[in-house]
């Protein structure tokens, strides 16, 4: 499916409203004016149908929104739905009303739903756990959270060893400090601000998870202590602006943080890095011969709206041609990992559902791509095991766009 | 009629109406004419509750001769609405009509403000300000000017074809302009139309050949208007016509050139089937085209891209000579008294919806693409086909595609339910597939159409409850470019993966993306979604805010086409009844010049927006055709030696106005 830039201007103006009020709550909502488009539904069922687990919800969005303008929202509570949401924003990208559903209503059922559960999925409760005790999912030491920096191959400071200032602060994130796929991105980006000559700094190990994930699944207590805790951090030094290879976090500190008083610009590395291309094209020397496929990442594409910023910077890699897949830009279909979603595989698979990363991958593979390329840290892990379990014939291997754009850097 | 003298004290009559509740829900009417009787000058002060009513009016009259009033201020709604209400009554009570001030306590006041006190204050101090001014006012006078009784009609689709025609059989001049090569615009596409199921090219194709036949109607095909100057009653109209490379008044419409074409076999994508079919360079755009003359595209053309053809189509056309390679394009100048405006819409381009797959998947069509395949004269001879030839076996009809949308259009376009309950009629028809017709809500008002949707509904389509949400190929075994089409059926809270051999896709209507120029060109005013503007959605829906240019059709907002034939009616009767009266009265607030104190710098002449200031040679003076004025103030305000001034607008009277209207209660 080829979007022209018309569809691009189209999907993105969903994302020129990112204010949230603090104090929403399923009792106030209706007063606000994101309730008011709630009160404008028709009803259609665009949400419901694009939902990649609708047909697994007793109570898919639009039956929520049915549910609450009647008053009925305590009867949903009842149900899991919500549960199988993975904040993929395909429902409110879609919205002919521009509902701001995964935005705001979502998470409030969401974190309802948590609370009526008799039972929470061990394995979520156990990376909420982690989140808060170790400031990242996985339960890995804080005190080893730049540990990767020794094997980045170029100088990573942190912004303490720079004296406290740096243009940019890259907030590397949990999944690409700790796990070893993700690491590989975070050297490549490393990398790559070193070609482009960027005056950057990294937090080290007071760096903790930015919370996105914990939001979403609207631990919201949970995130505030994320939050006020990075908000601290960041207070201690100078930067001129944000800028994360996570999505989530990307996500985060553009619609939640400014909640909290953040007004840095925020940029997520891809995007950074397009703005740079004409200065990196020429840079990119080594010719990486395959045929390449995109997954738009949730957060980058649907909610921010950037899709062609990825696609150029593959473009521009000799040697690459770039295919689609049958669902792309605003109609990609999520990994899975999203609002929870991460840690939730075995909770969807004793409740009978597919693994998204298995549908999305088995797209990749039609497309005869020999390499499915990714904007997010969650997609690496995500896709890799699900080749792990679906049939293809030819080889296929899963790479983050920054991974790419430093091999073809060369040496 | 009372000649004030000059000595004569002023009297002013003041009267605040009521407006029902309108306007003393808000403001206290009675504490403001109190107030106004208080004021220097003011001989009566009264409230009314209805001041346009004939017993309002009757009250100043009276007043009048009464109480020797000779100013007159009424409080009240907009002069939009009443100002001419006032001044005639005025008039009838023996006074010049523009002794009269109009002060706006509706619109400007109890409307828009939430507080009664301060909403009274405003009041009075409005009223003390019109009754300042009014003291002022002089005597002026209304002139008439001819009017010319030609009239333009701007776009050849059934509406506009409908209003030429009105107009040409009532004795009226037309010229009718149209951008294409033919007149019919879209009904000429479509095979049928709804609820009566009756073909639309027989009911269309007499109306097209009245026009082309009509002596009293100038058609211009492939002709563009390119400027327009005057005012109401005497517009000057520039149109540009394209070279079509065949003379108009020499081609027969025999189409041998067609046959003749070094292409023997058409090429090229017609534009009339959207792209389904092939012509050739030399093409009359279809069968019933009205003018029946051939074009020459002169971007497909061999003769006219390299001038190295055989030229053949010269050769067939013979001693007739109609074919003209070396045409130029041609700039022509008409006078006319009244202006039709009938550009009507584009269908909305569904690649803005990607996710319904249009432009991707080629067993995705449009409406109107189905249309043309349904259509006997259209590229498959009336076939429903897929492009690979087969007939489909199920079909879905998605409904709202680029309407009712926050991301594309928020309109609902009106017609596409209707339409989509024809399809799914005719495609049954034709190839007894299986029709799901997916709707958000199902809307058939008119005559005999909610009638039209229970035959439909009992013919069995399957009418679904819920919007589209995904379509993608079925990638199972033998699927042979079978599409998935993913909704909620939301009368059922099911998700449904309904397999289909074609979507068709009810594309919204909207408005010509180059619509803007046009409202440039006229000086009319556009609603938030691009339609022209009506001067009141109610009262005047034909109507547009420049004086003698009216509306018909879908540039005005979507509609089907009856509404579009009975307000292309309703925009002809508006057009003849300002022709037919033979003079416009021309409002007196105009600007003057006071040539002994003009010194001719000429920087008034460049700003009029209506070039009515020209320079006089032998007096070294600008001088101010009345006529052509409008009274905008613009050269008054400009003019470095304060020589101009304007009726209406003297100093006096603005600057009285102002001190009143900041004066202290």
């Amino acid at each position: 499916m080829i979007a022209t830039q018309e569809t691009i201007d189209a999907t993105a103006a969903i994302f020129d409203d990112l204010r949230c009020q603090k104090n929403t709550s399923l009792d106030n909502l209706l007063e606000t004016p994101d309730g008011r488009r709630i009160l404008s539904c028709i009803q259609c069922g665009t949400c419901a149908g694009t939902c990649p687990y609708g047909e697994h919800m007793d109570y898919p969005p639009r039956r929520i929104i049915n549910m609450l303008q009647r008053g009925l929202i305590d009867e949903v509570f009842r149900s899991d739905s919500m549960l199988r949401c993975v904040s993929c924003y395909a429902c409110m990208a879609k919205c002919p009303r521009n509902i701001r559903l995964s935005d705001v209503l979502l998470p409030l059922v969401k974190e309802q739903t948590l609370i009526h559960l008799t039972e929470m999925p061990a394995e979520l409760q156990k990376s909420l756990q982690n989140t808060l005790r170790y400031g990242n999912p996985m339960g890995e030491s804080s005190r080893k959270r730049a540990a990767w920096t020794a094997t980045a191959g170029v100088p990573v400071p942190t912004i303490g060893e720079k004296g406290g200032v740096a243009d940019i602060l890259w907030f590397v994130e949990c999944y690409t400090s700790y796990y070893a796929r993700g690491q590989d991105n975070s050297r490549a980006t490393a990398r790559l601000f070193h070609a482009l000559g960027l005056d950057f700094a990294i937090l080290g190990n007071e760096e903790k998870c930015a919370g996105d994930c914990g939001q979403l699944t609207w631990e919201s207590g949970l995130f505030e202590t994320l939050t006020d805790y990075n908000m601290v951090v960041f207070g201690k030094y100078k930067f001129k602006r944000l800028v994360t290879g996570d999505p989530h976090a990307f996500n985060a500190f553009r619609i939640r943080y400014p909640l909290f008083g953040f007004d840095y610009p925020v940029d997520h590395t891809t995007p950074l890095l397009h703005g740079h291309l004409d200065r990196l094209k020429p840079m990119l020397k080594k010719k990486l011969d395959c045929t390449v496929t995109y997954h738009d990442s949730c957060c980058l594409g649907r909610r921010a709206g950037c899709y062609e910023p990825p696609r150029e910077l593959l473009r521009a890699i000799p040697g690459v041609k770039l295919v689609e897949m049958t669902h792309n830009r605003v109609n990609a279909i999520c990994c899975g990992g999203g609002g929870g979603g991460m840690w939730l595989d075995t909770f969807f698979k004793a409740k009978g559902m597919e693994r998204l990363s298995e549908r999305r991958i088995r797209e990749a593979i039609r497309t005869g791509a020999d390499v499915l390329a990714v904007s997010c840290p969650y997609e690496i892990s995500r896709f890799e095991d699900a080749l792990k379990t679906v049939g293809h014939d030819k080889p296929i291997v899963v790479r983050d766009v920054v991974e790419l754009l430093a091999d073809s850097l060369g040496d | 009629m009372i000649v004030p003298k000059k000595k004569e004290p002023i009297r002013v009559g003041v009267y605040v109406c009521h407006c029902g509740v309108n306007i003393a829900s808000m403001v206290d009417v009675e504490q403001v004419a109190q107030y106004a009787a208080k004021l220097p000058g003011v001989a009566v002060a009264r409230t009314y509750k209805y001041m346009c009513s004939d017993p309002g009016q009757e009250m100043i009259e009276q007043d009048i001769l009464e109480h020797r009033l000779n100013r007159i201020v009424v409080s009240a709604c907009s002069p939009l609405l009443h100002e001419h209400t006032f001044r005639k009554a005025v008039e009838k009570g023996g006074l010049n009509p523009f002794f009269f001030q109009m002060v706006n306590i509706r619109e400007h006041n109890s409307w828009v403000h939430t507080s009664r006190a301060e909403a009274t204050q405003k009041a009075m101090s409005l009223v003390r300000a019109a009754v300042q001014r009014v003291f002022h006012h002089k005597p002026l006078e209304v002139k008439k000017v001819p009017i010319n009784p030609n009239v333009l009609v701007l776009g050849g689709g059934i509406a506009g074809i409908h209003a030429a025609l009105v107009l040409a059989n009532a004795g009226k001049h037309v010229y009718l302009v149209e951008r294409e090569p033919t007149i019919g615009g879209h009904m000429a596409k479509f095979d049928k139309t709804f609820p009566t199921l009756d073909c639309a090219a027989c009911v269309l194709s007499p109306k097209m050949a009245a026009v082309g036949n009509h002596p009293n109607i100038t058609l211009w095909t492939y002709s563009e208007v390119t400027k327009v100057d005057g005012f109401v009653g005497n517009f000057r109209i520039t149109v540009r016509r394209k070279p079509r490379y065949v003379l108009e008044d020499l081609c027969t419409g025999c189409q041998e050139c067609i046959e003749a074409c070094v292409y023997r076999e058409p090429k090229f994508k017609d534009e009339f089937n959207l792209g389904l079919g092939k012509r050739k360079p030399v093409y009359l755009p279809f069968p019933q085209a009205v003018p029946p003359i051939a074009i020459i595209d002169p971007e497909t053309c061999i003769e006219l891209k390299t001038g190295k053809c055989k030229k053949t189509c010269v050769e067939a056309c013979g001693d007739r000579k109609a074919i003209d390679l070396k045409q130029q394009e041609e700039i022509r100048e008409i006078q006319v008294g009244a202006v039709i405006v009938a550009t009507g819409f584009r269908v909305f381009d569904a690649r803005r919806a990607p996710f319904f797959g249009y432009g991707t998947y080629p067993n995705v069509y449009n409406a109107l693409e189905i249309e043309r395949l349904i259509n006997a004269s259209g590229p498959t001879g009336g076939e429903i086909v897929l492009p690979d030839g087969r007939k489909p076996k199920s079909v879905a009809i998605i409904h709202c595609v680029g309407s009712r949308d926050e991301h594309t259009n928020r309109w609902c376009s009106r017609v596409c339910c209707l339409y989509s309950l024809k399809l799914a009629h005719l495609i049954h028809e034709r190839t007894e597939a299986q029709i799901h017709n997916f709707y958000i809500d199902v809307r058939t008002p008119g005559k005999s159409m909610e009638e039209f949707y229970n035959r439909i509904a009992e013919e069995g389509v399957k009418l679904i409850r819920g919007k589209v949400a995904d379509v993608y190929p079925d990638t199972s075994e033998g699927a042979n470019g079978r599409l998935i089409v993913q909704a909620e059926d939301t009368l059922m809270s099911r998700i449904l993966k309904l397999p289909v051999d074609m979507v068709v896709l009810a594309v919204g209507l909207e408005p010509h993306p180059d619509a803007p120029n046009v409202r440039r060109l006229f000086n009319m005013s556009c609603s938030n979604e691009g339609y022209f503007l009506e001067r009141h959605p109610k009262l005047a829906p034909v109507s547009t805010f420049a004086d003698g240019i009216f509306l018909a059709g879908c540039c005005q907002g979507p509609k089907d086409i009856p509404d579009s034939v009975a307000q292309a009616g309703a925009a002809a009767a508006e057009a003849f009844s300002l022709i037919d009266k033979g003079h416009i009265e021309l409002e007196p607030n105009t600007a003057f010049i006071t040539e002994a104190e003009c010194s001719g710098c000429k920087s008034c002449i460049p700003l009029c927006p209506y070039t009515a200031i020209s320079f006089l040679e032998d007096k070294k003076k600008a001088f101010i055709n009345e006529a052509l004025c409008k009274g905008c103030g613009t050269c008054v305000a400009s003019c470095p030696s304060g020589s101009i001034r304007q009726n209406l607008f003297e100093d006096d009277e603005i600057f009285s106005e102002i001190q009143g209207l900041l004066a202290e209660v």
